[in-house]
């Protein structure tokens, strides 16, 4: 039975997981923000990341959820809306999903999901909309969930 | 002639010395510095020239200062700075120049044209005739302090975020800290891993650093539309905020416009020396390598470039330091031509990624940038500015290249040999 309470252990367990498996439980991260954002690139790119797509399929919705954290930014010196920040990140979560590994940061799909959509719950508590909650804390169960399922 | 036309004309003339006089009377109308702008040169429009773009400034100049512009003038035939005028090239002033300094470097007679585009916003801001993006950018940078209206809440938080990701302490208004670091707000809002790289890089090279809750961003609007009392008033908390905590040092961020308002226009802003030194974060980077403190294992597999950001390496000299910094996780690294301090600005510099009529023509401007990567093929792009970096992303994106683009402190944390320690 896994039981993961750091991200010692969080890292661990992710890497250890195959590519498909990291994109799998990586998109269960951005399941969990996923309400944050109404963009159907990013949903698709969730979507292509459950469903174990690949090849041009997976390019596809790359593209997608990078032209859709593209477009979500908030441009250099214009008022930032955390609002729409979080929905930025949660992009970035998606994109990362079905990245190709040049695009991926420390290699690992799941984790640089992870970080992101916890960005992504920070940001929408910074407007004070919504109470920081410990994403993090629900990434461990979730982990924890696939791994034991 | 108007109210907002004698604002204009008064301010041209304070901004009008030795140095301004010398330059317009030296100019020999080559038009070299046509073919150095990024403007220019990507839309083939004469009045994208440097020179033309300072027309409102000669006038005064010549009108005010020559013997025959002030004959000209008695008699009604100097040419006016009129609203219209003012007008027109409002758009000149801001939208088509990134005050990158290409046009300076290649002026024969030694002018500095883009030290010359600067003075003019002065005179157009104190008009009103400056693009509304940069005014709300100036209003929120005085009012809230950062441009985009990023509170310290945000920065607390992403601080929060960093120490939950990497289990280290983010030091805050440590009395005494050998570096204060900044950022810009676009790294708060859009680029958290920089905060997380500094941290952890900070960290395994036992580095007494801090962040200051009164002045923790380093972007400075003023010296963008052309304020120098915004500018000044800008500048001035960062180095009170540094001063009260006696820092050794300010670190300026992976931000161009930053650099240059911090280490080379704040001293004449404030009208003193600092009583800590200003450096980049490169800088700062490449003092730790050659010290043995920045450890690093392992090579990027890519082949690599690296986006010289015009404020930095043309503004600021800093030149190497990137690439050994580069050299230290890349193997295959190749610059680009025209790399170094005759780059192509990305298109964004100087305020025009805050001037949404400007959207379209920066991203024209970014195809001298598309046409460096396309003579290298590189797979992976680094640069050292965030406001480079989203503009290299959307220009990629927009001519369907796919290379990925990581800024250079970032990267180097990918590779960093971190050892168990007491946390800092």
């Amino acid at each position: 039975m896994a039981e993961i309470q750091n991200d010692t252990a969080f890292r661990k367990a992710l890497d250890g997981l195959d590519i498909d498996r990291q994109r799998k439980v990586g998109a269960m991260f951005v399941r969990a923000v996923l309400p944050l954002i109404a963009d159907e690139r990013v949903t698709a790119a969730v979507d292509a990341a459950e469903r174990g797509a690949s090849g041009d399929m997976l390019s596809a919705a790359f593209q997608g959820a990078r032209r859709a954290s593209i477009d979500w930014h908030t441009r250099c010196g214009a008022e930032g809306d955390w609002k729409e920040q979080a929905a930025y990140f949660v992009a970035r979560a998606a994109a990362a999903l079905v990245a190709p590994p040049a695009h991926v940061k420390s290699g690992n799909p799941a984790w640089q999901a992870a970080v992101n959509a916890r960005m992504a719950r920070t940001s929408l508590s910074i407007d004070g909309e919504a109470a920081a909650t410990r994403e993090n804390e629900a990434q461990y169960r979730i982990l924890a969930g696939f791994l034991n399922a | 002639m108007t109210d907002r036309a004698k604002l204009a004309i008064n301010a041209f003339k304070e901004q009008i010395d030795g140095a301004v006089s010398a330059y317009f009377s030296s100019c020999v109308h080559c038009g070299l510095c046509a073919h150095a702008c990024l403007f220019f040169n990507e839309t083939g429009d004469p009045r994208y020239t440097p020179i033309h773009k300072l027309e409102p400034l000669r006038r005064v100049w010549w009108s005010e200062y020559t013997l025959f512009g002030k004959l000209a003038s008695l008699i009604g035939l100097a040419p006016k700075v009129t609203d219209k005028l003012l007008a027109d090239w409002q758009e000149l002033t801001y939208n088509a120049c990134s005050l990158c300094g290409r046009c300076s470097m290649v002026c024969p007679v030694g002018n500095d044209i883009a030290g010359m585009i600067r003075k003019q916003r002065e005179g157009m801001v104190a008009a009103g005739y400056s693009p509304e993006g940069l005014q709300g950018a100036s209003t929120r940078a005085v009012k809230i302090g950062s441009p985009m209206g990023v509170t310290w809440k945000a920065v607390s938080a992403q601080i929060g975020h960093v120490e939950n990701d990497t289990g280290l302490a983010i030091p805050v208004d440590r009395q005494g800290a050998d570096y204060m670091v900044l950022m810009s707000s676009m790294e708060i809002m859009n680029y958290p891993e920089y905060l997380e790289a500094v941290a952890r890089i900070f960290n395994a090279a036992d580095v007494s650093w801090t962040l200051s809750s009164e002045a923790f961003e380093a972007t400075n609007s003023g010296i963008q539309i052309g304020s120098a009392d915004i500018a000044r008033e800008l500048v001035s908390r960062v180095v009170n905020a540094a001063e009260k905590l006696g820092v050794k040092t300010v670190i300026s961020p992976e931000c161009g416009h930053a650099y240059t308002a911090l280490r080379w226009e704040g001293p004449n802003l404030i009208g003193r020396p600092y009583k800590f030194k200003a450096r980049h974060i490169l800088e700062v980077l490449d003092d730790l390598r050659a010290a043995g403190k920045l450890k690093t294992e392992g090579f990027e597999d890519e082949r690599m470039t690296f986006h010289d950001p015009c404020q930095l390496v043309r503004r600021g000299g800093v030149l190497e330091q990137p690439r050994r910094l580069v050299r230290m996780v890349v193997k295959d690294f190749v610059d680009m031509p025209d790399a170094g301090k005759m780059n192509w600005c990305c298109g964004a510099g100087g305020g025009v990624s805050a001037i949404e009529e400007a959207a379209e023509l920066k991203l024209t401007a970014f195809n001298a940038k598309k046409r460096q990567l396309e003579a290298v093929k590189p797979e992976k792009l680094i640069t050292a500015c965030a406001n480079c970096r989203i503009q290299l992303e959307e220009g990629l994106e927009e001519n369907n290249m796919d290379i990925p683009v990581v800024g250079l402190t970032e990267l180097l944390a990918e590779h960093l040999v971190e050892t168990e320690k007491a946390e800092g």
